[in-house]
Parts: structure tokens; C-alpha cells; sequence
């Protein structure tokens, strides 16, 4: 049979955001394709080196419009590890606890995404219904939904009162019984699991070679998280349970993920039973000594990674990022090869993609 | 996972490849040794053989301002904990060999850094911009562009 090669994107209506790709087709069968990136390269990098430390948390915050937080929690560690302070333990506390939230709406908006691109609309309808309840306490606490400027350099921007607190457990409690739902209905539903069962696998030998990360290398079993093997504080405080699952296909990455934001709603629960009392920012100065650093954050993606280079000015004189979805998207070219055309969503949307975050 | 000791990776090299090993202490998080770039593909060789689980986080590159002759570039590992290879290239000729062929998650990073800071990699077909448009024709934007006399 002919080969015949399908442009789709950087604009197309199976794509959140814009990415090329070259999609080669036999048949109804998949031989390959290639990707080009680029589409919202706003060269952040370039841009931190002409701004001070303070002003690129605001550009920083930007990379992403999902995980934004922890792009500015790793960024703040590491401007705060070359200043050599360690900020107070209620501030510590309150940034995992907007990364743990976070990854829940993340995780939720993902899955939502994975299954309306199968065809289950209900599922879709109510997980973009219970990521609300994350996002509102986001609002709530910070006063941005997906822009939260939590982080500043020296602690956090907000502190939480007892109302706040209260607040929170109350949606966390809705929340937990919802996704508990959720989980159950990917675990038996017939059609979602036609759909993901044996689609796309990647075993642990890819995960290694292209080294991806966090619930896509989770779920080919490959037992990474950095909350667990290299915390950041305080999470070496807080007992993370990996999610790990062996099958490495779609249903896998769905499970991981569902599993994961169980966790990551009790390691919310668990954060406000262990919140420290406390101030929750110091003043820093504003230049910061010459050094260089490398802070690796779990995002809900996976390993996020910052290196930052001073010379001893207000300036960063390098700021490198790495997001997670680059690595998974070097991936991406072998897991379509010798699948159906007709899995082609599935696969796309079961490797969480952010573009805004691999581009920067 | 087994935590990652630098001195044990040094003596594994070392024994392996007989290249003598220099510690950079420079970054604070992760342990670094220096390397030249003829050895990058036998040590790359030698952490894959040695670890049961290592990925490549990243290829982070720099020009320092004090040392604008001179490109650094940074093979960002992760095993358990983080450890990078630095290398010095020259700006004018920076060239390295491809490591696509043992770690193909390589191929964007060998891609950002061609395109962001001119370095060419030896022993793969083609470099195709990653994040730069097709038509980028003001060279690479990371590489600070010589002032001109008179």
C-alpha cells in the first residue's frame, strides 16, 4: 500500500496547542512521523538574562499555563539556594501544598482531555467539572486561577487562615469522594479500557534511551519521583507514595495519573494537618551572589529542571529550563509508529503534551 | 534507587576508559567532572554500563562574559541523584560528537543547542531547528555578537 504522509497542525482541532507534526500512513496503519516545535517559543531563557531575579518569577510563572507554580517554586529554590537562605517552614509547606494542587488539576484536566478525545463525554464533562473545585481553591487563597504568583523569592506572597484552611478541607473532601468515583469507572468501564488497553506501549528500555519522565515513565513501571528520591523541602518531610504501574499502555498513563491525584489530595490533607506556624517570606537582597545551581522539582509532568548561573548581579547570568514534555515528546515519533490512524488521539493525548512549557 | 557516588563513577571511568578524571565543584546540587569532548562518547558509555536506571535530564549550555572565547556545555544526568559531564568547546569551532545513537532522548537537546549557540554535532545526518523559525538568519542568539572596530 501507498505511503501517504498527513501534515497535522500547528493548528488543528485534535491539538490544544500548536505543534507540527508529519504523520506517514499505510493503510489504516501508522508508519511514523516527525515533529516541529516552536510554534510559542517566546525565548524566555534569553529574556531572564535581562531581567532582574525578582522580575522573572512574573516571566517565569508564564512558561506554563497549567503548572505554573512549580516553574516558579523551582526557580525560587534556586535563586534562594545561590542566596544560601532557607525560607520559613509555613512557606515550604504552602508552596507543596499549590504544587499538590496543582497536579491535581493538571491530572483532572488531562484525563478530561484523554476522554473526550475517546469519545466518553461524561467522563469528560465530569472531571473538567471537579477540576473547578482544585482551581477555586487556587482563586480562593491566591486570587488567580492559573497565574497564582504564589511564590516570591524568600517564601510565598499569602499566608492561610483558619477560614482558608477550613475552606479547603471542605472541597478536598468533595473532591477525593469525585475522583474516587473517577478512578473506579477507568478501572471497570469497558469502553474507556477498549479504547487504552495495549495502545501505544512503551517499555522500560524507551523510558530509559529517551529518558522520559514522571507518569509516563511511572507507568511503564520505571519508579521515579523526584518528590521521593530527591525532595525538594518539604517533601522530605511528607511520605510521597509512588504510583507505579507495569503495563506501560494508555490505560497505564490513565491509571497512574487517576492514582496519582488521590495521592496528591492526601498529601494536601496531610500538608495542612503538619502546617507550621510561622512567618511566611524573609527579605532577601536583591543581588545574589556568583554561583550556579541545579534544582530538579516533580512537576505534573515529571522531572522539571532549572539550572541558574550568577555573577553576582541583580540578573540571572543564565537560566536554563528543561520541562518534562520535551523529554516525552522525543518519544512521541516512535510511539506512532504501527499503531491505527484511528488511535493517533490517544496516544497524543496520553502523553500529556504541554507546548507552552516545551517551547518556553 | 542506589544512590549515585561521584568518586565511585570517577574510579568506573577512569579503570574503564584510563581517562584521568577532574572534579568540578562549581554547581551547587549536582557533582560535576570535566571532560574533553573526544571522551564524551566512551564516558557516556561507561555511566550507561554502570547504572541501572540514569537518564539525560538536559544539555545545558553557556558563554560566560569573563570567558567569551570559550562555550561551556553541560551533560545533566540524574540517577537516583544529579551529576553532569562539563565540557569547554571553542566558539569559533564548536564541534562534539552526536550521542543520538546510545541516548536517541538526546536528539532535542543536540537540536537547541545547535541552533541556540552554533555548536555542530558530528556524526548524525542532520540538525534541523528545534524552536527557531526556518528562516532564522541572525546566527545563534545565545552567542554574544562580536562588537566592531572603527
Amino acid at each position: 500500500m501507498d505511503k501517504i504522509s498527513i501534515p497535522i497542525g500547528p493548528q488543528h482541532p485534535l491539538l490544544k496547542e500548536p505543534l507540527s507534526m508529519m504523520v506517514d500512513i499505510a493503510g489504516e496503519k501508522v508508519l511514523g512521523g516527525s515533529l516541529r516545535l516552536g510554534y510559542v517559543h517566546r525565548g524566555i531563557e534569553r529574556l531572564a538574562q535581562q531581567r532582574t531575579y525578582v522580575q522573572n518569577v512574573h516571566l517565569i510563572e508564564r512558561i506554563c499555563g497549567i503548572c505554573s507554580h512549580v516553574h516558579t517554586t523551582a526557580y525560587c529554590y534556586a535563586v534562594e539556594a545561590l542566596l544560601g537562605i532557607e525560607i520559613p517552614p509555613r512557606a515550604q509547606y504552602i508552596r507543596a501544598l499549590m504544587c499538590e494542587l496543582e497536579r491535581i488539576h493538571s491530572h483532572l484536566l488531562w484525563l478530561g482531555i484523554l476522554a473526550k478525545h475517546i469519545g466518553l463525554e461524561t467522563i469528560f464533562m465530569h472531571t473538567w467539572h471537579d477540576r473547578e473545585m482544585a482551581l477555586d481553591i487556587m482563586e480562593e487563597i491566591s486570587g488567580g486561577r492559573v497565574s497564582h504568583a504564589a511564590n516570591q523569592i524568600g517564601g510565598v506572597r499569602f499566608d492561610l487562615d483558619e477560614e482558608h484552611i477550613d475552606m479547603i478541607r471542605g472541597i478536598l473532601k468533595k473532591l477525593h469522594s469525585q475522583v474516587d468515583g473517577l478512578v473506579d469507572i477507568i478501572e471497570t468501564e469497558p469502553a474507556a479500557m477498549a479504547r487504552t488497553k495495549g495502545v501505544a506501549p512503551i517499555s522500560p528500555d524507551m523510558i530509559k534511551a529517551y529518558g522520559v519522565v514522571g507518569p509516563v515513565a511511572r507507568a511503564s513501571g520505571v519508579d521515579i519521583d523526584l518528590r521521593r528520591d530527591a525532595p525538594l523541602p518539604p517533601y522530605d518531610q511528607l511520605e510521597v507514595k509512588v504510583v507505579t504501574h507495569p503495563g506501560g499502555d494508555a490505560w497505564a498513563r490513565t491509571f497512574v495519573r487517576a492514582e496519582e491525584t488521590r495521592v496528591s489530595l492526601n498529601l494536601c490533607e496531610k500538608i495542612l494537618e503538619d502546617l507550621p506556624e510561622g512567618d511566611v517570606s524573609l527579605r532577601t537582597p536583591r543581588r545574589v551572589p556568583e554561583g550556579e545551581v541545579i534544582i530538579r522539582a516533580e512537576a505534573p509532568r515529571g522531572e522539571l529542571f532549572y539550572y541558574l548561573r550568577s555573577d553576582g548581579s541583580d540578573k540571572p547570568a543564565r537560566l536554563k529550563v528543561r520541562t518534562p514534555t520535551l523529554a516525552t515528546l522525543s518519544l512521541l515519533p516512535v510511539q506512532l509508529a504501527e499503531i491505527n490512524v484511528a488511535d493517533i488521539p490517544v496516544v497524543l493525548a496520553g502523553v500529556d503534551l504541554c507546548i507552552a512549557c516545551a517551547d518556553r | 534507587m542506589k544512590k549515585f557516588n561521584i568518586l565511585d563513577l570517577c574510579i568506573e571511568i577512569e579503570t574503564k576508559t584510563s581517562f584521568h578524571c577532574e572534579v568540578y565543584d562549581g554547581i551547587h546540587g549536582d557533582h560535576t567532572i570535566l571532560i574533553k569532548p573526544n571522551q564524551l562518547k566512551p564516558v557516556i558509555d561507561v555511566i550507561l554500563e554502570s547504572f541501572e536506571y540514569c537518564h539525560l535530564s538536559a544539555i545545558t549550555v553557556q558563554q560566560r562574559n569573563d570567558q567569551p572565547d570559550e562555550i561551556e556545555v553541560f551533560y545533566n544526568f540524574w540517577s537516583g541523584s544529579g551529576f553532569s559531564l562539563m565540557l569547554k568547546l571553542p566558539v569559533e569551532s564548536a564541534k562534539l560528537p552526536s550521542i543520538i545513537s546510545t541516548i536517541p532522548g538526546a536528539d532535542f537537546y543536540e537540536r537547541e543547542a545547535a541552533e541556540m549557540f552554533g555548536i555542530e554535532f558530528t556524526g548524525r545526518n542532520e540538525t534541523p531547528p528545534l524552536l527557531l523559525p526556518d528562516d532564522w538568519d541572525q546566527g545563534p542568539p545565545f552567542i554574544a555578537k562580536k562588537e566592531k572596530n572603527g
